[in-house]
């Protein structure tokens, strides 16, 4: 098994409450080139202030964080985030949404509406350029998440429960789909960092998961999945074997 | 068990409570039925905690009344159809007319009923602050009650909740959160009226209300300038102990009765929020509010269920009434437009409303041009908004009216009336804009705000693709308000006589002021009064009304 470049490392990683509560760490994690990554554990575990020392946008009480080597300080430029709550801005259209991360970058307007409308059409959202996000299903605007995220072309996809707001089938295929596009040539982002409370989930999709314990958040186990076929099918003995094996680390 | 018998029992507090209210009023009553003679103010520094204690019992006896009348006219509106097309409409028009124009009118009618005793003034006064305390808690009631999830009603009718046992556990704890913060909209409003009825000077014969606000305008007009600063120490002494001792723990209290957070509801005043973490205040909701609570709301629950139960008579006594008194206002108005010629005044009233109407404009563009940029400084800065905040809520809480007096002197010491005019109305109508914009800034959820900084919106264009866009419906709502009180403040300030001096400039609020309190021509109060809230209600239904609705379409926060 070989393991690919570091892209992302964390050391001594905590996280304080007002100073004294410890929510999550110390601990280290780090993500691989090419990897897909899954953090699993039950609420309070921290996995999502962990996504967000990832991304950068919460800065750890404790602790250091390396983005190809260097030390972040602030937003992490290489990484792109998708919310639960999807996080779309209502007053702009599908489009604008899309392209508003890229104009930030000082792209020009031709290649930020070349891009936009490359990712939309990925996501399978072709004519729905000038719609308000508040026309759209929730699918439909998780879908818009998701292309605002890859349209950035970032080295780390984070995801903070991408399917949690979306019913179970609707779930089903934007998470097919997210792992055609991981894998797809058309799309540069190759490592992705998914939060998700669901095991079956992370086992159907990672490379690898760490699996966390609640108060304060810590890391009970990494788990490697990269022996598991994709594409992978619930009732298969292995992947039902992994499940099983993460219920008894987390209950 | 222990606990409640070392602490104060509700019923020491209501006792306490009203003592306090109760005392000064029957003074007051008892000293002014005979005859009234204008009494100048004793201008002794130490009986400022009496003219304290006489306008704090106006404002309670005013809220009081507002409260009680805005949770059964906000039920009735919520619970049936046929109510709610007839109180929704009437409200939103009488929000919408400048109260103060009508205080002349308010002074003659009560004077007439209490056979020219100033217990009428009193009346007047009361009646003034009642009406502006009234409209958003009636609105407030409404807006909650409409809200409250559906499962909860089927539980409660599952249940079996009815009567005054529904009122004080399921509806009174609905509209806790949202009467809450109104009560402070609503008390910062009745300060600001509190102080300019006493000001006021009605006719021909000067009547003066003793207060602080009554106080605070005599040392202005005499120019001891030492009792003005007295008197607004005093004032603002009395917002901040309001907050310590009053909202501070109601607020922590009510707490309890917040659903989840959700957008669109009014959030916790975050001067109260602050104050949550201040000793007295932890103390004062410990000891005094907790215990009390839930007996307040029984006993709040019986005495509304008994007002409601009888709405349907209440309602035909008012379909009886409400004709009745349109058409004697109709008649009244006919008869004093053709009883006599009118007046060379009325020809000027056009142009004195479209100057009126600049000003009021004026003082909207630049309240908003000025909110916008301080409530982003504040956002941006997560470290000192609560300090900023505090400071700014205490500030917005001293009464506008209390300004005017500075300002006054600032046109003695010769500042344009035209200037002093807007500028006067500005510290009235800034308030309204700033915290709507506010809330909406700090309404941003915080998923959108970290969508934001991945995305690497930040500086001025997180301001104008972020903040401004969001901010749209408050900045909306806020000027809508503004617009509404920048007709009062003109009122109030076209026309100001102090140290013996005239200060105006021409408008409506000029000519209604000089109609009102020198020639005494009621031709000319009532048509400039008529044009006024013709053109309110104009713009609010032809401008704010659509934009309302498209900003509101657009820019909410439901994607």
């Amino acid at each position: 098994m070989s393991a690919g470049k570091v892209l992302l490392h964390m050391e001594g990683v905590e996280q304080l409450f007002d100073g004294k509560i410890r929510i999550l760490g110390p601990l280290d994690l780090e993500v691989r080139e090419d990897e897909f990554l899954a953090l699993v554990g039950p609420s309070g575990s921290g996995k999502s202030t962990l996504l967000r020392i990832a991304a950068g946008v919460l800065r750890p009480t404790r602790g250091a964080v390396r983005v190809g080597g260097q030390l972040l300080r602030g937003v992490n430029p290489e990484a792109a985030v998708v919310f639960q709550s999807f996080a779309l801005f209502p007053w702009m259209t599908v489009v604008e949404n899309v392209a508003v991360g890229l104009e930030a970058r000082k792209l020009g307007l031709r290649e930020c509406l070349r891009r936009s409308e490359k990712y939309l059409e990925l996501v399978g959202l072709s004519g729905y350029e000038r719609a308000y996000p508040r026309e759209l299903s929730r699918g439909m605007k998780q879908l818009v998440g998701l292309a605002r995220a890859l349209a950035l072309e970032p080295e780390l996809l984070c995801m903070d429960e991408p399917f949690s707001a979306l019913d179970v089938l609707t779930a089903r295929t934007v998470r097919d789909l997210v792992l055609d596009l991981w894998q797809s040539p058309s799309v540069p982002t190759k490592s992705i960092l998914l939060v998700t409370h669901s095991i079956e989930e992370a086992v159907a999709l990672s490379d690898r998961v760490v699996v966390l314990k609640a108060n304060p958040g810590r890391i009970a186990e990494v788990m490697d999945l990269r022996h598991l076929p994709r594409p992978r099918k619930a009732d298969t003995p292995a992947v039902r074997d992994a499940v099983d094996r993460m219920y008894t680390l987390l209950v | 068990m222990s606990r409640r018998a070392s602490s104060l029992g509700p019923i020491d507090l209501g006792l306490l409570g009203s003592l306090f209210f109760v005392v000064p009023v029957v003074l007051l009553g008892s000293s002014y039925l005979r005859p009234y003679d204008a009494p100048e103010l004793d201008p002794r520094p130490a009986l400022l905690p009496l003219y304290l204690l006489l306008s704090l019992a106006r404002l309670g006896a005013a809220y009081g009344m507002a409260l009680l009348a805005a949770l059964a006219t906000g039920y009735l509106a919520a619970r049936s159809a046929a109510a709610r097309r007839i109180i929704l409409p009437s409200l939103d028009v009488l929000q919408s007319v400048p109260i103060l124009g009508f205080f002349p009118v308010a002074v003659g009618f009560f004077i007439g009923v209490f056979h020219g005793s100033a217990l009428g003034v009193e009346c007047a006064a009361v009646f003034l602050i009642f009406t502006s305390m009234f409209w958003n808690l009636a609105f407030g009631v409404y807006e909650s009650l409409i809200t409250l999830p559906e499962d909860l009603v089927v539980a409660a009718d599952q249940i079996g909740l009815r009567g005054s046992l529904r009122w004080s556990r399921l509806i009174l704890p609905a509209v806790m959160p949202g009467v809450l913060y109104n009560s402070l909209v609503s008390w910062a409003n009745g300060w600001y009226f509190l102080i300019a009825s006493e000001i006021i000077a009605v006719g021909p014969a000067r009547y003066t209300l003793p207060g602080l606000g009554s106080y605070l305008a005599q040392s202005v007009v005499v120019g001891r300038h030492q009792q003005t600063l007295l008197a607004i120490l005093v004032l603002l002494a009395t917002t901040v102990g309001m907050h310590l001792l009053l909202w501070g723990p109601l607020d922590t209290w009510a707490e309890r009765f917040r659903f989840e957070e959700s957008g669109g509801h009014p959030r916790t005043p975050p001067i109260a929020r602050a104050l949550g973490r201040s000793r007295i205040v932890r103390w004062v909701t410990r000891k005094l509010v907790v215990p009390s609570g839930q007996q307040a709301l029984t006993v709040a629950g019986t005495v509304l269920h008994a007002v409601t139960t009888h709405s349907r008579l209440v309602g035909v006594a008012l379909a009886l009434a409400v004709p009745l008194a349109v058409w004697g206002l109709g008649r009244r108005l006919y008869l004093l437009f053709v009883s006599r010629a009118l007046s060379p005044e009325i020809r000027d009233i056009p142009l004195d409303l479209v100057l009126s109407f600049l000003r009021v404009a004026l003082g909207v563009a630049v309240s908003a041009a000025l909110a916008i940029p301080v409530a982003y400084a504040i956002a941006c800065r997560p470290r000192w908004r609560g300090t900023a905040l505090a400071v700014i809520q205490i500030f917005a809480s001293i009464p506008a009216t209390a300004f005017f007096p500075l300002i006054v002197v600032l046109l003695t010491w010769g500042l344009a009336m035209n200037g002093g005019t807007v500028l006067l109305a500005l510290t009235t109508m800034f308030w309204y804009v700033l915290f709507n914009v506010l809330g909406a800034t700090t309404a941003i959820p915080k998923e959108m705000q970290e969508a934001a900084l991945t995305l690497g919106l930040g500086g001025r264009r997180y301001l104008w693709r972020v903040v401004v866009p969001a901010v749209i419906p408050g900045l909306i709502t806020g000027s809508v308000t503004a617009w509404g009180a920048g007709w009062n403040a003109l009122i109030l300030c076209e026309y100001i006589e102090a140290g013996g001096r005239v200060f105006s400039v021409r408008g409506i609020g000029a000519t209604l002021d000089r109609a009102n309190y020198g020639s005494g021509d009621m031709q000319v109060v009532a048509a400039s009064l008529l044009a006024m809230v013709l053109l309110i209600v104009a713009v609010n239904r032809l401008f704010w009304d659509p934009l309302y609705q498209r900003a509101a379409r657009r820019y909410k926060m439901d994607a």
